[in-house]
């Protein structure tokens, strides 16, 4: 019964393999080299699904309600049967390839290969190299396991080395930069032959973070407890331990371009445009509780708005290059301008959609968002903003000859208005307007019998929300220096509410993280690009069932969230009377 | 908020005028008729479906009432929404206890003085001495607000989610909630539901101290005959969405009316 289960999660495994495969994770990447010339990112895929399941196989079973963690040999054998299934499914899945005929299959999946069936027999027969398909997973399986039931000691700090290792073998086109702007040997830690780590570089790391992990497990706890003056109080002020952590934040923050150079520094300034998207959204959706799924729309008025305010022209053909409204002002003097425009606007979107709550709201908005998109590339409004082929010539911000088009400047310029928008956001939070907004937004219905103008406070959310939202977009006006309405499509919205979600509903470092993940993660591992939204969904998805809270959750909205937890806890239950409980530790997700 | 309980007993407070509502065919209200007068306690009883709570619920502006009229202070207050009325002067509890779960209690609590604060976006970004000094009042008003229980709802509780609270001091809350928002009428719905008899008497205490100690105007919405006969200064009984019975609570208890609506099985009591 048992063995079915393991059996069950590894097939599981072998097929997300397939996925990877058939998407071209494993046979595109099989050069790019993470640790000497033996690691390969492709090797990382193909065994990784199996370590998962291995892990997953060997996760402490809830017996009769009670934790049970596995003993050892337990472990190692749940390990290797989930293991060898996921190799076997795998395995199989390569023998039939090999039978059907690679270039047959490809005619559909243009990502098989012959080079990619090279990588996966390891050169040798179809048979053999599935039969090392096979024992390889195990082994990384049972390694995966026991890892899972090794006490804390061991556990931690292993895992530790591991996931700073491999991030360092990803981030093999960024850390070098930096260490060469530091004016820093690097060939010891990266290869320049083969670009990922060498082998002393992956040890150096690995036993770093290793000994960092064992230190902060040891010393951690005293060193938390003696900043913070004893356990925290639920809701006190910031403690030392944040200011330390925040100054340390900052620090990074300020300093990132300069270590970083003008490549990184691009992606950073995307990073910053979505901060600043996430944390207006993060007002509506987090705060105010209107799920909103329009929000390019500020994005789009701040960008166009402000073009329109600074003098940009239009890119169109046999028109005039002066777009019929056309200011000169200044970036500085056209800013505040662009977010008065887009808090009205603002109140006006929001006006209609006041009654419509949850899903109906998400809807609307969701086609409001439609709207601009169609709006800005119609040949109605060629003449305002140049339809498909936009408008150029935007403002670079300069200030005293700086201009900000320049990546490194960007960045600061955007840092900046994150930093004001973010302390915006936390006082108001923190005043009596915050308090209304959560209150509205846990019962809209006593919060309107209590006092409070759902109303007004509705439309305040949507008004600065927007505000914050035109500024992101007039920021990557800044940017880019050139506007299409290709730049603002309906997947803006879901990718800032995506970095919302993910950094933690209602929480403004949440949010930083979030962009950060979300945009700076995509953008510097360039090779990714194609598998961006992919990996873009997968992060969400797992976020949504291992942490529903989001990274760094907002305290009060994650006990939301396990209101509905426990709600559905004690759902299940009633329902699930009767089912094994070493079952309902495979099932990854419950959806009720 | 703070006057002294007013002597003079024909001091109109709210009056009700042939107040209808009706939800399809069902007429929640027919013509209900009532007056409650400065300082005093009224309790409004009858059987389930008599329309009690609809009454509260058509006062405050949640539903609006088909025909009928409510003046309160001489100002019909037909067609405000509940926020406006709160902002009046009357302030409310639910039947089934509705806090804001997840805020802490002293927050529960500053929430009700929303309406009589008035800090807006520029003065809470720069935190102008004016919007502190206002925080500070806010703050201070709702932990007097919540220390009118003693010391159920104050201390090291104020840091507390509300969901963690017992149901009693849920109750607690709720009404604490309401006296934050500074009010001249108190309509309680229920309040000693789901209450055990110590807790029960002890809110009847506390619902005269209301009326004696911060002269407000209470109107409870209340099926505990006890606690009825302990606190009120005049009963109405309705049924049918009508005023079937009205004066003291021996008045109303011996009235055949009331009798026969309640199948004489409470009345006695």
């Amino acid at each position: 019964m048992e063995a079915r289960g393991w059996a069950r999660t590894g097939a599981l495994a072998g097929i997300v393999t397939i996925f990877l495969a058939l998407v071209g994770l494993i046979g595109e990447f099989t050069d790019v080299y993470l640790i000497g010339d033996e690691i390969t990112f492709a090797g990382l895929m193909l065994v990784l699904p199996a370590v998962v399941a291995g892990m997953v196989a060997a996760a402490p079973r809830i017996e009769a309600g009670v934790r049970r963690e596995l003993r050892v040999g337990e472990a190692a054998v749940a390990a290797a049967v989930a293991a060898a299934a996921a190799g076997g499914v795998f395995a199989v899945a390569v023998l039939l390839t090999d039978l059907i005929g690679v270039e047959r299959i490809r005619t559909v999946f243009i990502k098989i290969s012959p080079q990619l069936m090279d990588f996966l027999t390891f050169g040798r027969s179809t048979v053999g190299g599935a039969v090392i398909i096979v024992l390889v997973s195990t082994a990384a399986g049972v390694a995966g396991g026991l890892l899972r039931v090794a006490p804390p000691s061991i556990r931690k700090p292993v895992g530790t080395a591991l996931i700073v290792t491999a991030m360092f073998g990803f981030l093999q086109r960024v850390i070098p930069i930096m260490f060469d702007q530091l004016v820093l040997e690097r060939d010891w830690l990266y290869s320049p032959i083969y670009d990922g780590l060498t082998w002393v570089g992956a040890l150096v790391v690995a036993t770093v973070s290793a000994g960092v992990s064992v230190l902060y497990a040891r010393f951690g706890g005293q060193v938390r407890e003696s900043l913070s003056g004893g356990p925290r109080r639920e809701g006190s002020a910031i403690s030392p331990l944040w200011l330390i952590f925040g100054g340390l934040a900052a620090l990074a923050l300020l300093a990132a371009p300069l270590l970083l150079g003008s490549v990184v520094s691009e992606v950073l300034g995307s990073v910053m445009v979505f901060a600043l998207l996430g944390i207006g959204l993060n007002i509506v959706v987090g705060y105010a509780g209107l799920l909103d799924l329009g929000y390019v729309f500020f994005f789009a008025l701040g960008a166009y708005s402000l073009a329109l305010l600074t003098g940009a022209t239009l890119n169109a053909y046999g028109i005039p290059p002066e777009p019929v409204i056309s200011g000169s002002l200044n970036f500085y003097v056209a800013i505040p301008i662009v977010m008065l425009i887009a808090a009205v606007a603002g109140v006006l979107v929001g006006a209609p959609v006041l009654r419509l709550r949850g899903d109906y709201l998400a809807l609307v908005t969701l086609g409001l968002g439609e709207m601009v998109t169609v709006l800005i590339a119609s040949p109605w409004l060629v003449p305002l903003v140049g339809g498909p082929s936009g408008m150029r010539g935007i403002t670079d911000a300069a200030i005293g000859g700086i201009s900000f088009r320049d990546p490194q400047n960007f960045y600061y310029l955007a840092l900046a208005f994150v930093a004001i928008a973010a302390f915006v956001s936390w006082r108001l939070a923190a005043s009596r307007i915050g308090r209304a907004w959560t209150a509205m937004r846990e019962d809209e219905q006593t919060a309107d019998a209590m006092g409070i103008s759902t109303t007004r406070f509705k439309l305040l959310a949507f008004a600065i929300g927007g505000a914050i939202g035109s500024l992101g977009g007039a920021l990557f006006a800044v940017k880019i220096g050139s506007l299409t309405p290709a730049s603002f499509q309906v997947l803006i919205s879901i990718q800032v509410l995506g970095i919302v979600i993910l950094g933690g509903m209602g929480s403004i470092p949440g949010v930083l993280v979030g962009a950060l993940v979300l945009v700076g993660l995509p953008g510097l591992l360039r090779e990714f690009e194609e598998y961006r939204l992919l990996a873009y969904g997968a992060a969400v998805v797992a976020v949504m069932i291992l942490r529903p809270q989001g990274l760094i959750p907002n305290v009060r909205r994650s006990r939301e969230l396990q209101d509905e937890e426990r709600l559905q806890d004690e759902w299940v239950k009633t329902v699930k009377e009767g089912e094994t409980p070493g079952e309902v530790g495979t099932v990854t997700g419950v959806a009720p | 908020m703070s006057e002294p309980p007013s002597a003079a007993g024909s001091d109109v407070m709210l009056e009700i005028r042939g107040l209808q509502k009706h939800f399809g065919g069902l007429y929640a209200l027919s013509g209900l008729d009532m007056v409650v007068r400065r300082g005093e306690i009224v309790s409004v009883i009858g059987p389930n479906g008599a329309g009690k709570s609809t009454l509260f619920n058509v006062i405050t502006g949640i539903y609006e009432p088909d025909a009928g009229d409510i003046v309160y202070q001489g100002l019909s207050v037909v067609g405000l929404r509940p926020f406006q009325l709160v902002k009046l002067g009357v302030a409310r509890t639910f039947q089934n206890v509705r806090l804001f779960p997840n805020m802490t209690i002293l927050e529960n609590a500053m929430v009700g003085q929303h309406c009589r604060s008035r800090g807006g976006v520029f003065g809470s970004i720069i935190r102008t001495p004016g919007v502190r000094t206002e925080e500070a009042r806010i703050r201070q008003r709702a932990e007097e607000a919540l220390s009118f229980f003693g010391k159920r709802l104050s201390g090291y509780r104020l840091e507390q989610p509300a969901f963690s609270l017992s149901y009693a001091n849920r109750r607690r809350l709720e009404m604490a909630r309401a006296m934050a928002t500074d009010p001249q009428v108190l309509l309680l719905d229920e309040p000693t539901a789901g209450m055990n008899p110590r807790e029960t008497l002890e809110l009847r205490d506390h619902i005269v101290r209301m009326r004696d100690e911060l002269g407000l105007t209470v109107v409870v919405i209340e099926h505990d005959m006890r606690v009825v006969k302990g606190v009120s200064d005049r009963v109405i009984a309705c049924d049918y969405g009508q005023k079937i019975a009205e004066g003291t609570y021996e008045e109303v208890a011996n009235d055949e009316r009331v009798i026969e609506a309640y199948l004489g099985t409470k009345a006695a009591g």
